[in-house]
Formats: structure tokens, C-alpha cells, sequence
């Protein structure tokens, strides 16, 4: 175990001032692409990978953290002036600031969502650092038996809690499952599904991956609901000294952006479930403690500090089953696993025993890009209200370029390029059809690790199911799992019964 | 009502396609290609197998649970796009697609400013200074990141 001047050491590598410059960088590009409609955290970090290949491992993850981190505050500005969220998570957040904007407050209101969106980040980042190191602790006492089933009822976990139909959702897990078998077999050696392509020997390259499925495929859903919608219009920031948000009001949000901040971290640490349930089951609860709940949906500061307390802190929380157990609970977290890949760490409760000093200066560098997120927002607002107006039709090109480039900068030469298109053409029905994507990603990612883990445990029981009696937790996991799929059947269907009798009924 | 319709018509049509896909990788794909050879534990295509299975199971279930609500309420399984509509849907993708040929014989950074340049003018921008800004600045940056940061040539 690391001891505590390790840790010391730990936080004064966050501080040295490369460090910090990195998670700045993080901090304002993320800003940036939250504050442009259309793109998203998973684009922007999608993008990001193939610029974190020169840096060392800890700087890696720390930018794509701070991007990660960056990305959810942003997307408040543009919910905020423009109506429109930058990320699905911060619908919410314009259900009050615009309204708020458009009364000419949209200063207070953005400060209202920034200091909500710093608190939440903040005040979850130290819940993960307080819970997943002792979850991790307990982890490394896992055998294979207990890591498999609990990969297994993650798996469904997910694919129930990720919104849309459960059984989309199992199948995109079903697919996820077979790209995650792709390359040579790590116990025969026998190539699987590589159809003679040495550069599938190692398995399906990640970048072109998630470059494919996350941001080429969502420009080109980008450029359909461009035709559909054009032209919307952004409130502008004037002088009025009206407009500053006061102490006393902000100390008003305070119990609101707590209690959304509790919302938001139980939320997020549950794998799959993701920052719009939590920004909208934290804006419910808001309103309905409220004493003027009809105040909620015309420009009430708590609605704002609500939606942001909760889709900040969704973040953070999302990284405790990552670190704890080695489960991506979304999509930005599947993609740090695939960062965490390419530079060689296996990212999950083995990070605790193999690289200690790497988790502890990882989660200095959380804080401080809680910090560095307050400072940028503060006195970047300006800049980043303008930022809101760049229109779509200049933002999509700009973005499949920076696709293919990322592509051909990491040397995939023409398999990586027909790869990027065939996952963009794929990632896109995934999105069309609303095939949960993040059920598709954490499967894929999580395979290899279920397969070495099923593979032992197979091994160790001489394919004998009687020896669950003797592994308890593997046991109550496995019946979770069993439990799990009944109950989301059995809802699935009420849900399908109640559709065709209100059909019926019209 | 129009919007369950279509969406009752779409998980019929993607069920059927993600069936048919499983059915095609349980009786080629995988047995032919997902690996051969003797294991102690488990065979190399049994997780690959579990996935297809998984895939057909799901799919076929939501065929029959989406046919089942069509036939009730008596909707057409199948209704023609409106004009232009499949155009829309695939220009991007020729788009892209006729880019990336052209970046597999010519390097990108010479072929982004068309690239970009003609995108933005398909999609209505008429202003010289954006469509050579924008078309620009990327190509010039990504010439410097490739050339002379990295130093692997131009890409």
C-alpha cells in the first residue's frame, strides 16, 4: 500500500506547473467543445486520444480528464444562450437558464450554473477518492469467479439502465461482445475473426473505433439535423450591473446544488444510468422540495444550480466502478479505459497495487482541474459566449477532418481510414436506431477481461457451476444477474402492453 | 402517434437486420473464422458465440414484439421515403467515402482545405474569407503538427 508521503509526492506532481498547463489545456478545449452545440464529451475526447499518444501516461489521462471535466461545464453556456444543450445532459440546464438569459440575467445565470457545476465536480471528486480506494481494496481479494459475475451483471446492469429498449440494448452488448473477441487468442493463439489482416491481430484498433462510432458518426447525424435546423439565435452579454450574481443569492442555491450534487454522485456511480437521468432526477427533486415549485421553468436560479450540480458530479462518480472495479459505467469513462490501454495501464483495482502513485497524482489532478475549471469559466465567459455563435456548418467539416487526421497521424495508412468509415457507418445505426451505444463501447472494452476471467474460472472449477455455492459473492452476482434480466423483461413488457392498449384505446 | 409508428417500423426493420447478421455470424462467420484449435477451458469462439446468440435472441424478440403491435394496429410494415429523403441520408457518407480514396493516394493535409472548402460550401457558406479561413488554418496546422513538431513527414 502507498504511504502517505507518497501521497504528498503524489499531489505535488499534480501541482508542478507542466502538470497544471496540461490540465488547463484539457480544461479549455473541453470548455470550448462544450460550448459549441453538437459536439460532445465523447467527440471531443474521441478527438483528443490521438494528441495524448506523445505524452506520458499520467499526462494523458489528466488532459483527457480535464477535457472530460471541461466538456460539462461548457455545455451550460450554450443551454444557457442559445437554448441549445452542448451536451444531452444540460437539457435541464435550459429549462431555467434560458429563460433566466432571455429576462436579461444571462450573466447571473451562467454563474450561477458555473459555481453549481464547480461544487458538484469538486464535492464528487472527493467522494471518489474516499470510496474508491477502499472498493479497490476489496476488489484485489476477488478471484476470477467474482470478477466474472460481476462484469456479467454489469453488462446487463447497463443495457437495462442505459435508456431505450432493454433488449437493444442487450443485443448491442452482444455486439460489443464479438469485436472485443477479435485477434489472436490469448490461450491458443488461434486467430479469431481477423479475416487475415495482421493489423487485427492485436484485437479491433481502438481509435478507429471510437473515432468511427463516437464523432464521424455523429457528424453525419450532425449533418442531417443540420438540414432540419438552421439558424438559431444566441443572447448576448451586456454591462448591466443588475445582471452580477450576488453572495446572498448564490448562498440561496447552496442546499440545492448539495442535495443535486448527492443525486448526481449516486447517479453517476451507478454504471450505465449516465449525467441526463441525474440532471433531471436532481431539476425534479429541486422542484418539487421548492417552496414556489411554479417558479421552475421561468428562469429560477435552483433549476440552473440543480441541472449543473448534478450533471458535474455525475462525472467524477462514473470513474468509482472504473477505478474500484475495472468497469466503465459510460462512455467517457470507456474511453479513458482505451487512453489508459494505449499507454499500457490496465486501468481498475490492480492500478491500486501496480501503479499507486499514478492513481493518487490522477486524482490531485481531478481536483485541480476542479479548480482550474472555475478559474477558466469565470474569466473566460465572454469569450466563451461568443464562442457559442460559430455556427454548425463550419464546426462539422472542421471535425471530419480532424477524424481522418487523427487517423493518419497515428500511421493506420488505409486500413485505419476504411476502418474509421465502416465504424462511422456502423456507430451511426447505432445512434438512427437507438441501440445503446454505451452498452456496445463498455462491452467491447470490457470482453478480453470477462474472457480471461471465465476462462479461469473455468478452468479452476473443471467446468463444475456446484463450485458458485462455495464463492458467495459470485453467487449473489449471478443471481442479481438472473434477477436483473427478469425484472427489466418483465417492465420491458408491461411497458410494451401499456403502448399497444393506449393504441388500441386511440 | 406518426412517431411510435415510425419507430415501431424501425425496430422491425433493425431487428430483422441484426438478426439476419447474427444468423449470418453463428452459421459462417464464426465457425470459419473465429478461431480454431484445442483449449483447456474455454474454446476460442464461445464468447464470440454467446455474442451472436445473444444478438439473434434479442433481435428476434423485438421483431415479433414490433410485428405483433404493426399487425394490431393494422400499419404497413413498410412505407417509401419520401423523395430525396435517402439522398440526404447518403451524400455525407459518398462524401466522406470519395475523401478518404483521394487521402489514400494523396497526403491529407494537401487534400483538407478541399475537403473542408467544398463541405462548407455544400452546406450554404458563400463567404470567400470563411470557406479560405476555415479551409486553411486546419491543413497549415496540421502541416506543423506533422512536419515539424513531430517530425514524421507530411501526413
Amino acid at each position: 500500500m502507498i504511504g502517505f508521503d507518497a501521497i504528498l509526492a503524489s499531489f505535488a506532481a499534480a501541482l508542478h506547473y507542466e502538470s497544471i498547463a496540461i490540465i488547463l489545456g484539457g480544461v479549455l478545449l473541453g470548455y470550448i467543445v462544450g460550448v459549441i452545440p453538437g459536439l460532445n464529451r465523447a467527440v471531443a475526447i474521441a478527438i483528443a486520444i490521438p494528441l495524448t499518444f506523445y505524452m506520458s501516461a499520467y499526462a494523458a489521462i489528466a488532459f483527457l480528464i480535464g477535457l472530460s471535466k471541461g466538456t460539462a461545464a461548457g455545455s451550460a453556456v450554450s443551454a444557457i444562450l442559445l437554448n441549445t444543450p452542448g451536451e444531452p445532459s444540460s437539457a435541464a440546464t435550459c429549462l431555467d437558464g434560458f429563460p433566466m438569459a432571455r429576462a436579461g440575467k444571462p450573466r447571473k445565470a451562467l454563474k450561477v450554473g458555473l459555481l453549481a457545476s464547480v461544487i458538484g465536480d469538486l464535492l464528487a471528486t472527493l467522494l471518489l477518492i474516499a470510496v474508491a480506494i477502499p472498493f479497490a481494496s476489496v476488489a484485489l481479494k476477488f478471484g476470477p469467479y467474482e470478477l466474472a459475475a460481476i462484469l456479467i451483471f454489469a453488462l446487463v446492469f447497463i443495457a437495462g439502465m442505459a435508456g431505450g429498449s432493454f433488449l437493444k440494448g442487450l443485443a448491442a452488448g452482444g455486439m460489443g461482445v464479438i469485436l472485443g473477441t477479435v485477434g489472436l487468442d490469448p490461450e491458443t493463439g488461434a486467430a479469431r475473426l481477423t479475416f487475415g489482416h495482421a493489423e487485427l491481430m492485436e484485437g479491433v484498433p481502438i481509435l478507429p473505433l471510437v473515432i468511427g462510432t463516437l464523432a464521424l458518426a455523429e457528424m453525419f447525424v450532425q449533418l442531417d439535423e443540420y438540414r432540419r435546423n438552421r439558424g438559431a439565435s444566441v443572447i448576448k452579454l451586456g454591462k448591466d450591473k443588475q445582471d452580477n450574481l450576488s453572495f446572498r443569492e448564490f448562498k440561496g442555491t447552496l442546499p440545492t446544488i448539495f442535495k443535486s450534487t448527492g443525486v448526481g454522485a449516486f447517479v453517476g456511480a451507478l454504471p450505465g444510468l449516465g449525467p441526463s437521468v441525474g440532471a433531471f432526477m436532481a431539476y425534479g427533486l429541486a422542484k418539487r422540495s421548492a417552496k414556489d415549485p411554479d417558479s421552475f421553468g421561468k428562469g429560477n436560479p435552483n433549476g440552473i444550480a440543480a441541472a449543473e450540480a448534478a450533471d458535474n458530479a455525475v462525472i467524477p462518480a462514473s470513474y468509482i466502478p472504473l477505478f474500484g472495479l475495472g468497469i466503465p459505467g459510460s462512455v467517457s469513462a470507456a474511453l479513458l479505459v482505451g487512453a489508459f490501454m494505449i499507454h499500457g495501464i490496465q486501468v481498475g483495482p490492480l492500478m491500486l497495487r501496480d501503479h499507486p502513485e499514478m492513481l493518487f497524482t490522477l486524482f490531485s489532478g481531478m481536483i485541480v482541474a476542479s479548480l482550474l475549471m472555475l478559474a477558466v469559466g469565470w474569466y473566460g465567459l465572454r469569450i466563451f459566449a461568443k464562442v457559442t455563435s460559430v455556427p454548425p456548418h463550419i464546426v462539422i467539416p472542421v471535425v471530419i477532418f480532424l477524424c481522418l487526421a487523427g487517423i493518419q497521424v497515428q500511421g493506420y495508412g488505409t486500413f485505419g481510414l476504411v476502418t474509421v468509415f465502416a465504424f462511422a457507418i456502423f456507430g451511426y445505426f447505432l445512434k438512427k436506431f437507438d441501440y445503446s451505444f454505451v452498452t456496445f463501447l463498455v462491452a467491447f472494452i470490457v470482453t478480453p477481461m470477462l474472457e480471461m476471467n471465465l476462462r479461469q474460472a473455468v478452468i479452476l472449477s473443471g467446468g463444475d457451476i456446484a463450485i458458485l455455492l462455495d464463492r458467495p459473492i459470485a453467487l449473489a452476482f449471478v443471481v442479481f444477474t438472473v434477477l436483473m434480466t427478469l425484472h427489466l423483461a418483465w417492465s420491458s413488457y408491461r411497458q410494451w402492453r401499456q403502448k399497444r392498449l393506449k393504441a388500441a384505446g386511440s | 402517434m406518426t412517431e411510435n409508428h415510425t419507430v415501431l417500423r424501425m425496430n422491425f426493420w433493425s431487428g430483422l437486420g441484426v438478426a439476419t447478421f447474427a444468423v449470418l455470424l453463428l452459421t459462417w462467420v464464426v465457425p470459419h473464422y473465429g478461431g480454431r484449435g484445442f483449449a483447456v477451458g474455454m474454446h476460442p469462439r464461445t464468447l464470440a458465440t454467446l455474442g451472436a446468440w445473444i444478438m439473434l435472441v434479442c433481435a428476434l424478440a423485438l421483431v415479433l414484439l414490433s410485428a405483433i403491435a404493426l399487425i394490431r394496429q393494422r400499419l404497413p410494415f413498410f412505407r417509401l421515403p419520401k423523395p430525396g429523403y435517402l439522398w440526404h441520408q447518403t451524400w455525407p457518407f459518398l462524401f466522406v467515402l470519395a475523401f478518404i480514396v483521394l487521402v489514400d493516394r494523396f497526403p491529407l493535409t494537401w487534400v483538407a482545405p478541399f475537403l473542408i472548402g467544398s463541405l462548407l460550401l455544400v452546406l450554404g457558406e458563400r463567404r470567400w474569407y470563411v470557406v479560405l479561413l476555415t479551409a486553411m488554418i486546419p491543413a497549415i496546422g496540421l502541416y506543423g503538427l506533422t512536419a515539424h513538431l513531430m517530425r514524421i513527414g507530411v501526413v
